[in-house]
This record gives C-alpha cells, structure tokens and sequence, in this order.
C-alpha cells in the first residue's frame, strides 16, 4: 500500500500534466474531472508530443525506484502476448509480423505517420472515452476490498496529478463509488465498459461522467480500428519492443514510447469516430475473459509487482501499445480463423486500444499504474492487471482482425470474439495460478533488445514501424541477428546525426539482409496452404509494405496455435461466462494484488516476470494443428463457462455462440481450417476495406471474386438452408456433383413443398457461393420456380424467375420458352404493370411466339385484357405446362367479372348448367361428359355462385337459372376463406408444424 | 488539318480558352458559358480539341494562373472530355466530364443569381447525350452500359439543387425533362415520380411560371406516363396541352405529341381526320382508324399485327388492343342499320347468328358462346343498351340510344 502511494505520488505531476493534455483536449468536455487540470496541461496537440517525451525523462526518473520494476511487468505483459503467438510457429515474430503488414501496413502507412496527428488523436480519443467506460467497470471491479490499496495510491495521484493518467487508477480508487452506478450499465454495455475498464483509467477520472461513455464508445470502436491497424504497424516493431521492453525494463524506452504514442492521441476530436458503432458490444465480457485467461494467471508475479510499481509498469504498458504489431498480428490471426469473432473483436480491439493506447497517453508517470490497474479491475481484481496487459495485445489482435471485417460482419462475428474472450477468460480463471510458462521467443527477444535500444533513445513510432518491417522479413534466427545489428546501427547513426525524429522511417528502405531467400522459405511453404488471393489483393490495394502475404498466413496459423488467443476464438459462449468470471475473479485478483503487492519487492517481480515469458513459448510451440486444437479448447472452455453471471445474458449468449460452435464442429477439418480462415479473413478483409473506401470508388472494383470463391468439400446432401452471416465455410458448401444429387433427391422426394424450397434454397446457396452459372443452375432454378408456381409462392417463384431472365441472357440453356410464359402471365395477370407487360412482350423473339406456351400465354393475356372470360377459361382447359397455376391465381377474379357481365346482359335468366360449362366448372364441356363429372361441376358451379350472392331460381324445367336483373345487385365478392392477416396464406401455421426435418 | 497546328497555335488556343471560360464565370455571362461546355454539340470546341491533342501538356496551361487554377476541378476534367470525345472515346469523355460537372455544380450552388442557369442546362443536356453515346461505345464493346444511370444520378442532384426555394426553380423544370428522357430511355419510369410530385406539389411556384419549353416537355412526358397507366383522360388532357402550345410548324414534336394522343383520342372515341394522319406522316394508324369507322375487326387485327413492333416500343399496343370492343359494337350496329333498312320493326332485335356470320364474313371463326360472350361483354361496358335472351340466342337492342357513344368518355373499365 504505502509503496504504492509513493510512487504515485512521485509519479503523479508529470503524469498528470500529460493526462491532462490528453484529456483536456478530447475529453475536456466529458471529463469533469480532466478538465480543472486543463489548464496546466498543455492544450496545444502538437506540444504535447514534446512534453510527454520531456517528461518521460522526468517520469522516468521519478518513478525510477520504482518504475524499473515496473517496466518490467509491462514488457511481460507484452511478451506473453507476442509468446502465444510465436509459441505455435517457428517463426512468430516475422510470420507475425507479415500478419501484420498486410493489414496493418495499409493502414500504417496511412496511420502511422499521421500518429501525431488527428488520425491517432481520434484513437486515443476515443480511448479516453473508453476510459471513462472502463473508469466504471474498474471502480466495480475494484470494489473489491484488496483492490482499494492500489487504488488508494491512484486517488493520491490523482488528486496531486489531477486527472491524468492517474485516472486510471484513480478511477479504480475514486470510481469505486462510482462503480455502484457504473457497475449496471457495465454489463449491459458490455465491451465497451469492460474495455473501458481496462483501457483505464485516463479518462476515468472524466469517467465520473458515465454519460459520455456511449458515445464515445462509437466512436472509439472506428478510431479503434484505425488505431490498431496504426498500431499494427508500429506494432511490427512492437513485438520486438514489447519483449525489449520486459527484458530492459528499459524505462526510458518504454516511456519514451509511451509518450510517443501519447501526443498523437491528443488530437482526436472527440466527435471524430463517424464509423458505425460497434455491433459486438454485447461482447464485453469476452474481452475482460481474454485479458483475464491465460495472461492473468501467469502475471501473478506481476501483482506483487504492481503496488510497488505501479507507474513502472504504466510506462511498460504503454510501450506495448506502441508496440501494437503483435497485437495487430494476431489480430489478423484471429481474424482468419474465426470470422465470426468480428463483433468480440471489434470489443476487443477497443479493449486492446484502451488499455494499450491509454497506457500510452498515460504513459509517462501515471501510466504505469493505470495500465496495470485497469486490467485488473477490468479482469481480475489485482494480479490480473499484467494479464490484462498480455491479453490487451490479444485483444488487440483480434480487433484488428475485426477491424477489417466490423462493419458489416460484426453482428454474426461477435461470436467469435466472445470465444476467444471465453477462452482467454477460462484461461484466466484455470490459469491464475499457472501463470507462469511465458517464455519469450528468441526472435521476439533479439527484438526486444533492439526495440529497448529503441526505447532508451526514445523512438519514434515510424522508427519502430522501421524496425518491425526490418524484423518482419527475417525469417531464420541468424537474418534477425543480424537485422538486429542492422538495425541498431541504423539507429545509433540516426540519433548520432540527429535525424532519429525528422527522418521519414515509413520511406526509408529497409537494408538488404543476408540471403534472405533462403529464410522466406519456411514461410513461403506455410503460405502456400492458405490461399495465395491475400497476396494479390493486398499488394494491389494497399500500398507496398515489405511484409508478404505470407507472413499474415504465418501469423494466423501462429495464432491459431497460441493458445489464449485460440481459444478465445474457438468459444463464443465464453464471453457471457466472462462477466461472471470476471466479477469474481476481480474480487479475488484484488485481494491477491494486495497481498502480493505488499509482499513482494520490485526486482522479484521482474524476475517473475520474464520467466514466464521464456517458458511459455516453448510450451505453445508443441501445437501444431490448430482446429483440434480449438477444438479441444472450446470444450475445454465451454465447461470453464459455468460462472457466467447473469443467467439470462448467460443464455441468450450461449445461444448465439451454439450457433458458430456447431457449425465449426462439422465443418471444419484441419487441413481445410486454416485455409477457410485466411479466406474468411479475406473476405473480411475486403468487406472492411469496402466500407472504409466507400464513398471513393476503388474498393469494390478490384476486389478477385474468383480469389474469394469457395470451392466445396461438404459431402451431405441433404442441407437446411441458413442465410449466411459470415463468409461461407467451404466444409459445409456441397460442390457441384453433391448438388446435382440433392436436386435429384429434391426432385424425388415424397415431402412438402417447405421442405423443398428450404432444400432448394440451401442448394443455391451453395452454387452461389461457388459462383457456379451452368445448366445446373438454371435446373435448380426452373425446379425451384415450379415448385413455387405450383404452391402459389409467387415470392420464391420471383427470385427464381429474375436469376433465370439472367441465366438465360447469358445463353446457358433452360427451358426459356416455358419460363417466358410464366412471366408474360405473371405480369398480365398480377403485377398489372402495362410496361413490363409491353417490354416483355417487345422482347419475344419471333421463334419463341411460336412457342405453344408462348402462344397459349399470349392468349391468355389478351382474354385478360378484354375481358373475354370464354377464352379464358377454353385457354385454362389447354393450358400447357403449369400455366394453369398461374391461370388458377386469376380464375375467381375472372368468373366474378364474368358472373357481374352475364347478370347485366342476361335477361330474364340464364341456366346455371351453361354457367358452369362457360366458367370452367365442368371438367371438360367440349366432350361427351360423363355425368359424374359434369354433375359435380355442375354442383360446384352452384354453391360457387351461391357463396357470390348470384340470385338462383328454378324455372319450369327443373333447371336451375340464374336471375340476372336480380343478381346484378346481390353479386359480391367473398372473403377468402383461408385468408390470412398478413397476407399470406403459405404461411399458415400448420404448414410449420408440418415442415419436413 | 489540325494534325498540323503548330504548338505555339495549339497553346494559344488552349489559353484562349481557358480565358473565355474564367472570364464568362467572372463576368457571369451564362450565355457565353454555355457553348463553352457544350462538349459534343458545340462546332467551336473543334479547333480547341484539336489543340488539345497536339498540346501534351495542357494541365499546366490550367494551373498557372491562380485565376484559372481555382477552376481548375473544372477545367482539367472538361479538356480531358473535349480531347477523349474529339478522339471518339465517349465513355471516357463521359466519365471527365461527369467529374467536371460535378465540380460545376459545386461552384453553381455557391452563386446565389441564377445567371449560370443556362450552363447548367447546357451541362444537363450534354451529360445525356454524352452518356447515350458512352453506352453506344461500351455495349458495342460488350460491356454493361452504366452511363445512362449514372447521368441520371448526377441530374438528380442538378434537380436537387434547383428545386429548392428561389430564383435556380424556374429552371428544374428542363432538368426535370432531361430525367424524364433518361428514365424512358433506360425503362424506369417509375424513378418519374418522385421528380414529379416535387414539381406538381410545390405551392411556392406556379407550374406557368416555368419556360413554355420545358412546360411542355414535361406535359409530353407526363402525358405518356398517364398512358401507360391507361388514364385516358389524364393523358388527354396533357397532351392535348402539349399540342396546343408546341409549334405546328415544328413537324417532329407534332408528331412526337400525336403518336401518343391518336390512340387516346381513339379510346374515347375520336377520330382523327385522315389528312391529320398524312399531314405527320402517322399512317401507321390509318388501318385503326378505317377500322374504328367500319367495325372491321380484321383490319385492326391485322393493323396491330403490322405494327406490332412498333406499337410494342412506343408502348401504345395495349390501347390500341383495347380497340377492339369498339369496332365489335361498331360491326354490330352496322348490323343494326342494316337490319333497320330492311325491316325497321325488327330492328332492335339481333340475332346472334347474324353477328357470328359477320364475323365469319371478315374471317374470324367463332361459335355459338364466344358469339354470347362478346355481346355479352358489349352489354356489360355500356357499349350497347339492352339485353341478351340465352334461351332464343338474340340480342335485344334498346330503342333509345341502343349504341351509345363514347364522345369524350373511355369504355368502362372492367
């Protein structure tokens, strides 16, 4: 406790002057708190880059007692992350780091160097916002009693610092009284909160206004994703800094990199997050999950740590949301693979962005403790804050992936989010005491080493980008050693000649290795499985980063193979659990953050620390097939879920989350997998890219359709129709042959008209998706539309006919005459539209008038339009094909005008035997009828006219007559009897019972 | 020819150019703006598009006055279209000069005077004509022809700049033509309306109020659009509006307006004179109308037949079509003065055996039932007075009035 006050208080002025900024320029308005300290900070965004690194020094210097430990914890924090992933690949930093450029590169180039600037700003910004959500979430979490030590130290900074970064913290402290209030909203508000809570503290303090929090949510979900893709690609140096981090403990470094990113937030206008909110809000818990999983778990060194040095740490933290690239490497990697998960991981990513960003604009002093704080108030009460800050580069990764693909996917990706939250979340509930395997890749730590190089010296973010890309495309230990030499040369003789800062590292040219050839073959192999469509499309739309294709392939299957990360992803249904777990867990974390603050020093936690980080690589290396993996992973966590909360948001989760995990259960094989994932990502990917540029006009055109087309595997013929969320899974697309026997089987079959049009649907579906347009097609189109005449749904029977107009104009054979008399009918008799009446009539090709069923339609339609009900129903008689489906549609209409004509010509009367025969009551008038027949018509024809309110009478002969001059005004059009509210009869109830399994 | 133009000529042609426009904008001379845009219909561009092909480098002549380089949105993307369509590649030139447009109407919006009212129209119309020859081009060459929709769109947002409160209204209504000419040309109609209900709902502007070309233009859209939906009186009315302001001497938009209104006019019974037909050349209908004057159903049958096509196109197939109960109550009172002739006590009495001969007599077979059910149907639209007895198969005719006429009313609807 008293540790923990001090180095606040140390700390706490610098940090408070450069929170201040922050806040006072975003937030100012939101955060009531922020704002009195304004004035002392510095309002100019361009000033505050300057003076966050002016100050790192400062902060460094201050909390030096302190911070080295500190640091220490960050960079574990950040090591582990950049651990899981490399552990399943050999070569985990540079896959990652290819992950990484080709997502984040895009937006590097245009984020990164624009970090300072408004770009940037609006991410933190919307941070900051996200703070004051997770100011909130972490006084609830915090109301934990062990917490309140550390919190007390974050209120002492705050009331010396004001708002600043202290707010993390201090929110944790002050907030808790918040919390009471905050904590509901929490929970419904889910992600963000949650995120907010790990985010931490900046804003906290301006937390106290929870109003703001909703939008702000929004917003930052957008400038998240800018955020991470900026972040991912500094983060391509960031792995290597993040490990640098933990290894030097290099407070400098870290602070400086945290003062880099800092500046860059300032300038967000707070309105700027125009994207669209994040649809996986719900997700929250997930994120908090994944935070609290398996990072939790092994940090619980860092807890002790943590009181100690909390402003350490900070720094530390903020260093790995520079550091972003693993994040935005895995990222991408759980973007792959769970599509899905797009709605977690938009949450995610917040989260990520939160804790990472915030910690950066923290960074400096307070920092430290906000980073650490907020994750564990967010996850877990106490110990927990160093696995929030592993599972921020987690989070981060994922909502990187779902940056991409948030927009549009980001309903049905939600699922997968929440998995990879569930997974990181049981992770940290099974974990907290496993803690310990987190070993550092070598690559990672050569990185690192740079990358703390980096930090002493205060690095830009573009440099790190630099050394990341540098990183990115060692493939073999030996190219990194001696990128690394590379690398610290080049920055030593920029920092001797002065340019460190004014150099242009996102132009500069990265040196040529040592046979760099040779390396990429490993990668080359790996990328070979996935789809090679990234490559071609990334390179065309986005600008050339050094990173291939190859690598994000590589980084997925890392990630794939890292085991929180993986899991998480595999679970949807962790993240309703999460919560529960969470709020649980967060009692007990804080209670063992205490303990462990006051117990254990400085140096020890260190030490903790980076053990961890080593062994856990070596662990994770061992999983090579990532489905299984998942898979036993989400069973695994699927059983840790039993915590969850709420039992009601518990159930509505789950149900969500069934959905993918059954789905993923039968489609997916292990070879298949990863390349279903890559693609997926694509598609996301693309989907992303889409929205991003809509409004400019390159997105769309340049996307290679044929690179996204699936080709099937599934083998089963029989498949229910569901309309697809996400892109589709080539494991549950039947190909072609498959689909040729379902539609025979279709065609054969004894059962209902439901249950064919649903087996119908799913079969173009599965032709659509494989983008398959040859007689097949336009067999189970014309199928599917005389099945839908033949039961009167002229909705399906619509869309068929559309595809099939296309079909045929593309000269893929079908029956085009059949098909062209139903539309002439359907549009004479029913849609009543005169010019596509006469359009379609203009483009009847002579040879097709001479159709029978052309003609027949022909005649049909002009009875119609005369009103020549004898023709019609002569012409309903010979009907070819299912013409008289169509006819059957308009026969009542037909013979109410015709009775309403008769009545006012006929005088005196009319005998209702002529009526049946003319109307079409008998079965056949033309012939001899047999009298069976004719009499039941005969009787039709009767009550038919009787239930029209025709006024009947026997004359003399004992023939029934009908009464014209008395009719003429009793004639009425019935209500239907099996008429419906809503119109449409197919959809009576009974017809869903009776559906077919 | 130009191929020969020396640089320094190409350049002060460019200039030349460049200066007439910036100095049109600055004096706020519409008119003479407006042939300077005018991009496929202007002679004077010419020589200027020549120059332009021989001038490699005009985007520099644009950006080095300050004066010219603030129009410079403009500018680039107009010369690019003038050189693209003196090269013959319209949709490219189309493309250029939808950006120009755009960036006109930006400028446009920002003046508060309507004095470019003018431009804007020559830009309206040229973005059609443009994009009509674009999609010539693309799907001569095999590709979707997406221009036509596009000029839609850009003038919908001339419309929307127009159509607002102030002096830019009086000239929606030439926009508004020109969408009209797009949305038949491209079949979608329907985008009509929304264009309409602005223009006819607005109280704050008087429908007179707008130039009499563009009144009737529209009057002549509308009244075609009034014939699809088979609302004869409305289509009367309209185009009959239309004819009357137009110029007689203006020999295409005459017939233009009576292709349309003949067969309206028909549907309510009247007819024109055959020297109407000849004076515009319309003697498609000339079958129609002698078979509207006989009760010959097979000459209109066959006039249909005829011309199907054609009638299909213009879209007044359905209404023609519509004739022919017309010419049956037209055959059956030819019956009827007949009959009178010969007995006139009897007259109101027609059997049906008389009307299945005529029709047998024009050859058109029929028995004994469709003869009951067109008589029937007769009956029923009021197109002739009395009753029919099923029992001894005769039509019996009202004696006042047995054949009303239409004269001015359509048939009843069914």
């Amino acid at each position: 406790m008293s540790q923990g006050g001090e180095p606040l208080a140390g700390i706490n002025p610098n940090p408070s002057e450069n929170q201040v900024t922050y806040v006072g320029q975003t937030h100012a308005a939101s955060n009531p708190y922020l704002t009195p300290p304004g004035p002392q900070v510095w309002h100019p965004p361009p000033q505050p880059a300057p003076t966050s690194w002016s100050y790192r020094p400062e902060n460094l210097s201050t909390q030096n007692g302190y911070p080295s430990n500190y640091y220490y914890d960050p960079q574990r924090d950040a090591s582990v992350p950049s651990h899981t992933q490399s552990g399943p690949s050999p070569t985990p930093n540079a896959q990652l780091q290819g992950y990484s450029t080709p997502y984040a590169a895009s937006y590097q180039s245009s984020v990164v160097p624009h970090n300072n600037s408004a770009d940037y700003a609006t991410s933190f910004y919307s941070n900051a916002n996200i703070n004051s959500s997770s100011l909130q979430v972490a006084p609830n979490q915090n109301t934990g009693a062990s917490n309140q030590p550390p919190f007390q130290n974050s209120v002492g900074h705050t009331s010396s610092t004001t708002m600043s970064n202290s707010n993390i913290y201090y929110n944790a402290s002050g907030d808790h009284q918040n919390t009471a209030t905050t904590a509901p909203s929490y929970q419904s508000g889910g992600y963000y909160y949650q995120q907010a809570g790990q985010a931490y503290a900046y804003p906290s303090a301006n937390q106290g206004s929870t109003t703001v929090n909703p939008s702000y949510q929004q917003q930052y979900g957008q400038p998240y994703y800018y955020y991470n893709h900026p972040a991912g690609g500094t983060s391509v140096g960031t792995e290597g800094t993040m490990p640098g981090g933990a290894n030097a403990g290099s407070h400098p470094g870290v602070g400086a990199a945290g003062g880099y990113s800092y500046p860059t937030n300032q300038p967000p206008p707070p309105g700027t997050s125009s994207w669209r909110p994040d649809p996986g809000t719900s997700t929250l818990p997930p994120v908090q999950g994944v935070g609290a999983t398996g990072y939790p778990a092994q940090y619980p060194g860092q807890f002790q740590a943590y009181p100690q040095k909390p402003a350490d740490q900070v720094p530390a933290s903020a260093p790995t949301l520079l550091l972003p690239s693993n994040n935005a490497i895995q990222g991408n990697v759980f973007f792959s693979q769970t599509p899905n998960m797009h709605v977690s991981s938009t949450n995610q990513f917040q989260q990520a962005s939160q804790s990472s960003q915030p910690q950066p604009q923290l960074q400096p002093p307070p920092p430290p403790y906000p980073a650490q704080i907020p994750d564990t108030r967010q996850i877990q009460g106490s110990s927990q804050l160093h696995p929030n800050m592993v599972q921020m580069p987690e989070t981060r990764q994922v909502s990187k992936m779902q940056i991409p693909t948030n927009p549009r996917i980001a309903p049905g990706l939600s699922t997968g989010t929440v998995k990879v939250d569930r997974g990181s979340i049981s992770t940290g509930g099974l974990a907290k005491p496993a803690y310990v395997n987190v070993s550092v890749p070598k690559n990672d730590t050569k990185l690192t080493s740079i990358a703390e190089d980096a930090d002493k010296v205060a690095i830009p973010v573009s440099l790190k980008a630099y050394v990341e890309r540098s990183f990115a495309r060692c493939k073999t230990d030996a190219q990194r050693t001696a990128n690394q030499a590379l690398m610290k040369e080049v920055i030593t003789k920029a920092s001797a000649e002065g340019t460190l800062f004014t150099k242009n590292w996102d132009l500069e040219p990265l040196l040529t290795l040592p046979s760099s050839d040779a390396t990429n073959t490993n990668s080359t192999q790996e990328s070979t499985i996935f789809s090679s469509l990234n490559k071609e499309k990334r390179k065309s739309r986005w600008e050339p980063v050094e990173d291939t294709p190859e690598k994000k392939v590589e980084l997925v299957s890392n990630s794939t193979n890292g085991g929180p990360s993986n899991i998480g992803y595999s679970r949807p249904e962790a993240t309703p659990k999460m919560d529960g777990k969470n709020w649980n867990t967060m009692k007990f974390v804080k209670a063992q953050k205490q303990s462990n603050f006051s117990s254990s020093g400085r140096g020890s936690f260190k030490k903790q620390k980076t053990n961890t980080f080593i062994r856990k690589p070596a662990g994770n290396a061992d999983s090579s097939s990532d489905s299984d993996k998942e898979r036993e992973l989400t069973k695994y966590y699927s059983s840790a879920i039993s915590i969850a909360n709420s039992p009601e948001e518990k159930k509505r989760r789950e149900h969500r989350s069934k959905r993918f995990d059954k789905r993923k259960i039968e489609g997916s094989t292990p070879n298949n997998s990863s390349s279903i994932l890559t693609r997926k990502a694509n598609a996301m990917l693309l989907a992303k890219n889409y929205d991003e540029n809509s409004g400019t006009d390159r997105a769309v055109e340049d996307i290679d359709w044929d690179s996204l087309t699936v080709k099937g595997t599934c083998q089963e013929i029989e498949k229910r129709y569901l309309r697809l969320t996400s892109a589709p899974d080539p494991s549950t697309v039947r190909p072609e042959d498959v689909l040729e026997k379902a539609l025979k089987m279709v065609q054969t079959s004894n059962k209902n008209y439901l249950y064919k049009c649903d087996q119908l649907k799913s079969i173009r579906q599965d032709l659509t998706v494989q983008r398959i347009q040859n007689e097949l097609t336009a067999k189970v189109y014309e199928t599917h539309a005389r099945l839908a005449i033949q039961y009167g749904d002229l909705a399906e029977y619509n869309q068929c006919q559309s595809q099939l107009k296309r079909l045929y104009a593309e000269s893929i054979k079908g029956c085009a005459n059949e098909f062209s008399a139903y539309h002439l009918l359907h549009v004479s008799i029913h849609s009543n539209n005169k010019r596509d009446l006469l359009s379609s009539m203009a483009r009847l090709s002579i040879k097709s008038k001479q159709d029978e069923a052309v003609k027949h339609a022909l005649k049909v339609r002009a009875a119609v339009s005369s009103g020549n009900y004898l023709l019609f129903f002569r012409l309903y008689k010979a009907a070819p094909n299912l013409n008289t489906c169509f006819m059957d549609l308009y026969v009542e209409k037909m013979r109410f005008e015709a009775v309403k004509s008769m009545s006012k010509a006929y005088r005196p009367t009319l005998p209702v035997r002529y009526v049946a025969q003319v109307l079409g009551f008998m079965k056949n008038s033309e012939e001899k009828k047999s009298e069976i027949t004719d009499k039941s018509g005969f009787e039709d024809c009767e009550q038919w006219l009787k239930a029209h309110g025709a006024v009947l009478k026997s004359d003399g002969s004992g023939d029934l007559q009908l009464d014209g001059k008395a009719s003429m005004t009793t004639l009425y059009m019935p209500e239907p009897e099996n008429a419906v509210s809503h119109g449409d009869a197919s959809l009576a109830v009974d017809d869903f019972l009776t559906r077919a399994p | 020819m130009a191929a020969y133009l020396s640089l320094a000529e190409s350049q002060r042609r460019i200039a030349g150019y460049l200066h007439r426009f910036v100095d049109a904008i600055a004096r706020q001379d519409g008119p003479t703006l407006r042939p300077l845009l005018a991009v496929s219909s202007s002679a004077s561009l010419l020589p200027l598009a020549d120059a332009l092909a021989n001038f490699p480098d005009s985007s520099r002549l644009v950006t080095q006055s300050d004066q010219i380089a603030q129009f410079a949105e403009i500018l680039l993307p107009l010369l690019r279209s003038i050189q693209s369509h003196r090269l013959r590649c319209f949709a490219e030139a189309y493309s250029s000069y939808e950006k120009a447009a755009n960036a006109f109407l930006q400028e446009f919006r920002n003046w508060e005077t309507p004095w470019a009212m003018e431009a804007v129209h020559a830009i309206a119309l040229e973005i059609r004509l443009l994009a009509e020859k674009g999609d010539r081009e693309l799907a001569s060459v095999g590709k979707s022809p997406e221009k036509l929709q596009a000029a839609g769109s850009f003038l919908m947002k001339v419309f929307g700049a127009l159509a607002g409160k102030g002096p830019k209204r009086v000239g929606a209504l030439y926009i508004t033509c020109q969408l009209f000419k797009i949305y038949f040309k491209l079949g979608t109609v329907h985008l009509c309306r929304s264009v309409i209900r602005s223009i006819e709902t607005a109280r704050i502007f008087d429908f007179e109020e707008f130039p009499l070309k563009d009144k009737v233009t529209y009057m002549y859209y509308t009244g075609r659009l009034e014939v699809f939906n088979e609302s004869f009186l409305a289509a009367d009315q309209k185009l009959t509006y239309a004819l009357a302001r137009s110029d007689p001497l203006n020999m295409s938009n005459m017939r233009m307006i009576l292709k349309y209104l003949i067969p309206v006019k028909l549907s309510l019974g009247i007819l024109p004179k055959m020297s109407l037909l000849k004076k515009y050349n319309l003697l498609e209908y000339k079958d129609v109308v002698d078979a509207l004057k006989t009760g010959d159903v097979r000459l209109l049958r066959q006039a249909l037949q005829d011309h199907e096509e054609q009638f299909l196109r213009s879209g007044v197939y359905l209404v023609l079509e519509k004739l022919e109960l017309i010419v049956f109550q037209r055959l059956v009172k030819k019956i009827y003065i007949i009959q009178k002739q010969k007995d006139p006590d009897k007259a109101h009495q027609i059997k049906l055996d008389l009307i299945i001969k005529a029709f047998k007599w024009l050859g058109i077979d029929m028995d004994v039932d469709e003869g009951e059910c067109i008589v029937t149907m007769l009956i029923y639209k009021n197109l002739i007075k009395g009753y029919f007895a099923h029992k001894s198969k005769v039509c019996v005719l009202s004696k006042n009035d047995p054949f009303p006429k239409l004269s001015g009313k359509p048939v009843m609807a069914s």
